[in-house]
């Protein structure tokens, strides 16, 4: 069960890994044929790498949203032209070598984790699943039914629906409206060759970074990710496109679902990658989730898993989310909230702690090589600068109070609300209303 | 090969009790007076430490009366307590000390976990302490706190895998369902008492039911000092739970048993097959052994995987096995291709009848197993505050001397002592198995024509 639901998580950018450095070498980076290859010594037996291709859901249009999703599977499940698909997954079983990707909003990720040692065995495996995948016919199939299963298992999931539901919804006719694991529809439609050609446009060293963390020596993965480069297409200049979400007014937008309670998630704006307000921002939703926690869950027990966050990316937003018996109780308690941190703002000894914590947050991401490669990639496509992850200790000691409020203050406007659950169980009007409504009294939803 | 070193596992556990456990280099034991374990593991690769407290609690010890109040008591473990009289106060000291925390509750242990800067470690063990030894249980705060943890097992009711894993279990494990099911009962939980809360504190959280483990960039010395400074004089209760409130015994199922459940948020159907398998107390030798078999099933050369997954018949099939002191669950999870459900669920009972020929496995698919146990081993190690909860779920349900010797045992499983395994466990004994399909697929795919344990098995 689980390695199912972990098989249909999709690749969604949350809040940006962050690491910094307390052991072993710095990281460093090399430009190898026009491709940045950023190098992060582990101190450990494990190789991890990732292969990063940008674009996300801008590499494709609406109609076609999956294709990204299909292509990076079939890199493992359609075999290569060296090996079938059997031949290829067995002799990665026989090292213990995982080679999978996945797509999200801003970029895909092809990744290698090894056991050093096999180093050697499974960087061809790797290489040649990118450089020259078979797509063969009779495997693309196959794959492409288990992907329409998988959609509808992460349909059949109310996180996940409701999540998608409120992207959807917030996004409408913008890129991040398109789902990267697309649709029944759309994915049912698509072909072996249509998806292996969709591969050979995007499979360029323009759109490309290269993320190591291992032990492996300089000298070695430099030789290696040349004789890589020299065989992937130049490709022409890219350059992802950055979009701001500001709802202009409140929207509510319910829909059916038979959960036994009720779920519900709000998406406002945020600010952009590389703006004077963003660590402020960063550290400004931190605190608000944890007094968005205190009231909801802990003072008037609404919910058990209360969430709110800023989902960062080239359209950052935030995110409000909840599970609960008490729908209407939950709006009006949510939205007193944010009033009062608007007018009163956070406190310091908050701020003060936030940032400890967020140290914490640090060290314990850096704990595994995945982890690492995800931060630093993550800061390299989103920030253009992998160094980010590494100085962030100190930015992000630079915030000061008033910042942090009136980063809130300024981003935090009207949300765009989805509901899942019984329609007739919830007032839409509570959420969307100008006037924040007062807490109502008693009333079970279920 | 298999009675011998099923000896020397036995021989093991009986010298526990009083020995020095076998532990990896850089684990450190003690046990203090009081009876409480502590373990404290160097590991400086990131300057955090991580603590941890597990108690031999959980499921197995709730009869009906108390089913899903294990849990609950875990919920309330972060509310109140003597130093933090509130769960605003509780929660602004995790902030103060900057620390990522949570608990959980399984079959056989509750455990509560914190990782914060190296340097408050101190502080973190005291904080650890007013929690689990000074709990305030007010009537206002668990009105708060019920709903909240039935909210936990309404999100698990909106998804269609824990529906089918309920479904299963209750029919596996009949009249004592709630010894294996720790989200509980609905009603149990939001008529809980604080009464009740006492009674499992007095039942179960004492030191002698307990271990401490203490990991990160610390020093063991420094650390066990710290530990008996703070925990030293927590009062042993003068008995053993397990013994004082014995676990009644499963009762083998006597025979398979099916079930169809349609749910409309089941946009593609779940299978799951589940039998009995082995236990700790009784044979030691056979948790291992169904490692090893689940491993080498999923493994993509297995004729298992072979079968299904290849032939595109279900997109994901794989097998667990869950070590547990009292009759660990052996679990098929299969998800079919809904086109070919027929074709499928056919297959499945075809393998599982084959999972006990000689010649199910190559001797190199089962060495592929093993290699695969052991990379997994460095992987599993690899994040130090995730290697406490590692070592207290072995110390829950089997012993810290079981944990040591895993993977010098599990090399040693041979395909004969595999074929015996499926034997005595699951071929021709008794399953249950269960779908879970929404009303229009069902109408479609007609399941109830061939999903039937009483024709397949």
């Amino acid at each position: 069960m689980k390695r199912i639901i972990q098989h249909i998580t999709i690749y969604v950018l949350t809040a940006i890994p962050l690491v910094t450095l307390a052991q072993t070498d710095k990281a460093y980076d090399m430009n190898i044929n026009g491709v940045k290859v950023i190098v992060q010594p582990s101190g450990n037996e494990i190789v991890v790498i990732q292969t990063i291709i940008k674009g996300g859901v801008q590499n494709y249009s609406a109609d076609k949203a999956g294709i990204e999703s299909l292509a990076i599977n079939a890199l493992t499940e359609c075999g290569t032209l060296k090996d079938d698909k059997n031949s290829f997954k067995d002799k990665l079983d026989k090292i213990s070598a995982r080679v999978n990707g996945g797509t999200g909003m801003d970029f895909a990720g092809f990744t290698l984790n090894c056991i050093k040692r096999d180093f050697e065995t499974a960087w061809p495996l790797y290489t040649d699943a990118m450089l020259s995948p078979r797509f063969d016919e009779k495997e693309f199939n196959r794959m492409r039914q288990d992907a329409i299963n998988i959609i509808r298992a992460g349909e059949s999931n109310p996180d996940n629906a409701i999540r998608k539901m409120a992207r959807q919804t917030a996004f409408a006719g913008r890129n991040y409206a398109k789902d990267p694991e697309g649709t029944v529809e759309i994915v049912t439609k698509l072909t072996a060759a249509e998806t292996k050609k969709y591969w050979e446009s995007v499979f360029t060293r323009s759109r490309m970074v290269i993320i190591v963390v291992s032990e492996l020596d300089k000298s070695m993965i430099e030789g290696k990710v040349k004789e890589f480069l020299a065989k992937v297409p130049a490709g022409t200049a890219f350059k992802l496109k950055e979009e701001t979400y500001s709802p202009e007014a409140n929207t509510f937008k319910p829909k059916e679902r038979e959960n036994a309670t009720n779920y519900i998630q709000g998406i406002t704006g945020a600010p952009l990658p590389g703006t004077a307000d963003y660590n402020a921002f960063v550290l400004a939703m931190r605190i608000f989730s944890m007094r968005h926690f205190i009231e909801i869950r802990t003072k008037n027990g609404l919910s058990y898993a209360p969430g709110s966050r800023f989902s960062e990316g080239k359209t950052p937003y935030a995110n409000f989310s909840v599970s609960t018996t008490e729908p209407d109780k939950y709006i009006a308690v949510a939205r007193n909230l944010i009033d009062k941190v608007k007018k009163e703002g956070f406190t310091a000894e908050e701020l003060k702690n936030e940032k400890t914590g967020y140290l914490t947050g640090i060290y314990y991401r850096q704990e595994t090589n995945e982890e690492q490669a995800n931060a630093l990639a993550t800061n390299e496509v989103v920030h253009n600068n992998w160094k980010r992850s590494v100085d962030i200790k100190n930015d992000i000691n630079k915030v000061t109070l008033e910042q942090a409020n009136s980063a809130f203050k300024k981003y935090i406007g009207y949300v765009t609300w989805v509901y899942q659950g019984d329609p007739k169980k919830v007032d839409g009007k509570l959420y969307t209303q100008k006037t924040t409504p007062p807490i109502p009294a008693e009333k079970k939803a279920f | 090969m298999k009675s011998k070193w099923l000896l020397l596992l036995l021989g093991a556990v009986s010298l526990s009790a009083n020995a020095q456990p076998r532990l990896p280099q850089n684990y450190y034991w003690q046990k203090f007076d009081n009876g409480l374990e502590v373990v404290v593991i160097e590991n400086p690769k990131v300057p955090l430490a991580t603590i941890e407290i597990a108690v031999k609690n959980g499921a197995y010890t709730e009869g009906p009366e108390y089913s899903g109040l294990s849990h609950l008591f875990e919920h309330m473990f972060f509310k109140a307590n003597k130093d933090y009289p509130d769960q605003e106060k509780f929660i602004n000291r995790t902030k103060e000390l900057g620390a990522i925390w949570n608990g959980t509750t399984g079959f056989e242990r509750v455990n509560y976990f914190f990782t914060f800067d190296k340097d408050s470690l101190e502080a973190g063990l005291k904080f650890m302490n007013a929690a689990i030894r000074f709990p305030i249980y007010r009537e206002e705060d668990m009105q708060k706190e019920r709903p909240v943890v039935d909210g936990e097992f309404q999100r698990g009711e909106s998804d269609p895998g824990f529906q089918l894993w309920i479904d299963v279990n209750k029919r596996t494990w009949g009249d004592l369902f709630t010894r294996k099911n720790p989200i509980g009962d609905h009603n149990i939980i939001n008529t809980a008492t604080p009464e009740k809360m006492m009674i499992i504190k007095d039942k179960y959280y004492c030191p002698n039911n307990s271990v401490l483990v203490i990991c990160g960039d610390v020093k063991h010395d420094q650390a066990f000092q710290l530990a008996k400074k703070i925990y030293g004089d927590w009062k042993n209760s003068g008995f053993n739970p397990q013994e004082k409130y014995p676990i009644p015994e499963f009762k083998p199922l006597e025979k398979s048993d099916y079930n169809i459940k349609i749910s409309s948020i089941a946009q593609t159907p779940y299978m799951m097959l589940q039998w009995m398998g082995p236990d700790y107390r009784n044979d030691s030798a056979g948790t291992v052994i169904a490692d090893v078999f689940s491993a080498a099933l999923n493994v993509n050369a297995s004729k298992w995987q072979q079968a299904l997954v290849d032939k595109g018949l279900a997109t994901y099939a794989g097998i667990t096995y869950q070590t547990c002191k009292y009759v660990g669950p052996v679990q098929a999870f299969v998800v079919p291709n809904p086109l070919k459900m027929k074709e499928c669920y056919e297959e499945v009972v075809k393998q599982v009848k084959m999972w006990g020929d000689d010649n199910y496995f190559t001797d190199e698919q089962l060495q592929t197993a093993k290699e695969n146990l052991l990379r997994d081993k460095i992987r599993n190690e690899e994040k130090p505050s995730q290697l406490p909860s590692t070592l207290t779920f072995w110390w829950c349900s089997t012993s810290l001397d079981y944990f040591t010797d895993y993977d010098n045992n599990m090399q040693k499983v041979t395909r004969a002592d595999i074929q015996q395994y499926v034997k005595k466990y699951i071929t021709n004994r008794p399953v249950v198995a269960g779908l879970i399909i929404n009303d229009e697929m069902n109408k479609q795919y007609k399941p109830s024509d061939y999903f039937s344990t009483a024709k397949a098995f």
